[in-house]
């Protein structure tokens, strides 16, 4: 049995033709091995091909091969196969941050103090960053290296000190600003102010957009939300350490407290029966109880309808909300009287979050215009 | 007013509203116009003209409305069946005795916007010859909107002592005796003649 290839290299002059004559297992190493060389039946349609252009080859009568220099054909199969990989397996976990590249921890440390304008001890700053699971990882690790534990012995302290310390310094600040601005606010609104502000959702997106994350000393490398949480107490520890109360307070003010912006104080607090605490509130301060009366509705008698029930107290307007039913309606008039009683309404005088020194250079400015 | 929790503002905020108009001796063409803005919800602070977000309007007493001028004979409704010949064409007050909604319609359907949207706003408009309504209708409704033009007093409703009372450049009784006399005066010439 013989082979027999055509070699089109195909200047269409007809001088490179070679015939080749091979055995017929060798053919089809040979075929695969150049490419441009195409099998036996093609012999005559490559003649007419050959006029097309000098890659161009007819495998059959639709299918035709351009081989082109740089033109990567094995590409397509490699990322099919990329991706039906990714697919199977699923993305790569994540690598933290330190151990990529370009990664110094002591230059990231004390860039993270000046960014956030603040005087860290160095010392403190990092101690506050290790986590006692971290410390726990990293002695099995060199355990299990087999490496001597006393030549090779952790000398770091955790941060469980630093963020007992920071907890509590944060719930007795947040607890007193609370009450500072919110002074109509009954004890379990600022109660439930606080637990939203300390709730671990809160504090670890605040951590996050502050890169404390990559910072962390954690076993695991997403770093799980309650070590986070505890870290970042630990750097507000750390901060009342290294800077004093005053700076740590503002920190908490600028960072923590914030997260209250466009926040209702329902969404924090569920009051279970609206109108039962506004008949509590109302008796406390000696005011006539409230009245329910429909003001006016839309579409009734429709699937969408609308009523708005008027609150009365000794004839007065107390407040008005709209809702889907009677009942809906008057429960959201409640609210929005105690809203009122508590002065946590929508129009209520925005929060200063303006520093001290500010403050201070703004006085002498107002003066000196009245003069 | 902003007080409310989020879902009430927003319930509050995209509720369709119910008006009721009265076009008992009004200008069909300021009811419609009122009516245009109204269905299509241009007199809402949220208005998007892609934003269905239209009111529903109900207009009662279409029967009594009141053309000026000399409309009720010279205007002029035309329509075409598609069929050669089918041109026709009606005054208003032809299209009146036929359906006595029907000029109030028109002249809604005319000034809405023409788009696909314009047939569902007139589906939001309500139009009762006279003032009775059904009553899933009238559970439905927020407010009345004031009329576009004052109904003038007709002369019966007014009281003797009103009458009297009213200035006058002129008595009429004086001058019809005079014209009287003088017209008296010219038969007998012209019989004498």
């Amino acid at each position: 049995m013989v082979c027999v290839c055509y070699h089109s290299n195909a200047d269409g002059l007809g001088h490179d033709r070679i015939l080749f004559l091979v055995p017929c297992r060798t053919g089809l190493a040979v075929a695969t091995f150049c490419q441009k060389i195409n099998m036996a039946s093609g012999y005559i349609l490559n003649r007419g091909a050959l006029t097309l252009g000098i890659h161009c080859q007819r495998v059959c009568r639709n299918v035709s091969l351009s081989q082109v220099r740089e033109k990567k054909r094995w590409m397509k199969t490699y990322t099919f196969l990329m991706a039906k990989k990714l697919k199977l397996e699923g993305p790569p976990p994540p690598t933290p941050r330190s151990q990529q590249p370009h990664w110094d921890y002591h230059a990231e440390v004390q860039a993270f103090g000046t960014r956030l304008h603040e005087n860290f001890s160095q010392e403190l700053l990092k101690t506050a960053f290790i986590n006692p699971c971290y410390l726990k990882a990293e002695q099995q690790k060199r355990q299990e290296l087999g490496v001597d534990s006393e030549t090779t012995a952790l000398v770091l302290k955790d941060n469980i000190q630093l963020s007992e310390k920071g907890a509590s310094f944060t719930q007795s600040f947040i607890n007193d600003w609370s009450r500072a601005n919110f002074p109509n606010v009954p004890t379990d609104g600022v109660e439930s102010i606080k637990r939203y502000l300390t709730s671990t959702s809160v504090v670890t997106s605040v951590a996050r957009n502050l890169g404390i994350e990559d910072l962390t000393m954690s076993a695991e490398c997403p770093v799980p939300d309650d070590v986070l949480c505890s870290t970042f107490m630990a750097v507000i520890g750390a901060l009342q350490e290294s800077s004093g109360a005053e700076r740590a307070g503002f920190f908490l003010r600028d960072f923590l407290i914030t997260q209250l912006i466009g926040k209702d104080l329902f969404e924090l607090w569920t009051v279970v029966n609206p109108m039962g605490l506004l008949v509590e509130e109302l008796t406390k301060r000696n005011i006539p109880l409230p009245e329910p009366r429909l003001i006016r509705s839309a579409g009734a008698s429709t699937v969408l309808p609308l009523y708005i029930v008027g609150l009365y107290s000794d004839k007065k307007l107390l407040a008005q909300g709209p809702g889907e039913t009677l009942i809906a309606a008057e429960e959201e008039a409640a609210y929005v009287a105690l809203r009122k009683l508590y002065g946590y309404t929508e129009n209520r005088r925005p929060f200063d979050f303006s520093s001290q020194q500010q403050q201070q250079h703004q006085q002498p400015i107002i003066q000196s215009i009245s003069n | 007013m902003s007080n409310f929790t989020r879902s009430a503002q927003q319930w509050a905020t995209f509720a369709r509203s119910w008006f009721l108009i009265d076009a008992r001796l009004q200008p069909p063409g300021k009811i419609a116009s009122m009516c245009s803005v109204r269905l299509q919800g241009k007199h809402k602070p949220i208005y998007h003209a892609l934003s269905d977000c239209g009111d529903h309007v109900v207009v009662i007493n279409t029967k009594h409305i009141a053309f000026s001028g000399n409309k009720w004979e010279q205007k002029v409704y035309s329509s075409h069946t598609g069929y050669p010949g089918g041109f026709k064409q009606v005054t208003a007050t032809q299209l009146h005795h036929k359906d006595p909604k029907a000029i109030v319609k028109l002249a809604v359907y005319g000034m809405l916007p023409k788009n696909l949207h314009r047939r569902t706003m007139m589906q939001r408009l309500h139009i009762f010859p006279d003032d009775e309504l059904p009553d899933d209708i009238r559970a439905n409704l927020t407010e009345e909107l004031p009329q576009p033009r004052a109904i003038p007093r007709k002369l019966s409703e007014y009281t003797q002592e009103e009458i009297d009372a009213f200035p006058r450049l002129w008595t009429p009784l004086v001058w019809f005796r005079f014209f009287s006399g003088l017209r008296v005066l010219l038969m007998k010439t012209k019989t004498h003649k």
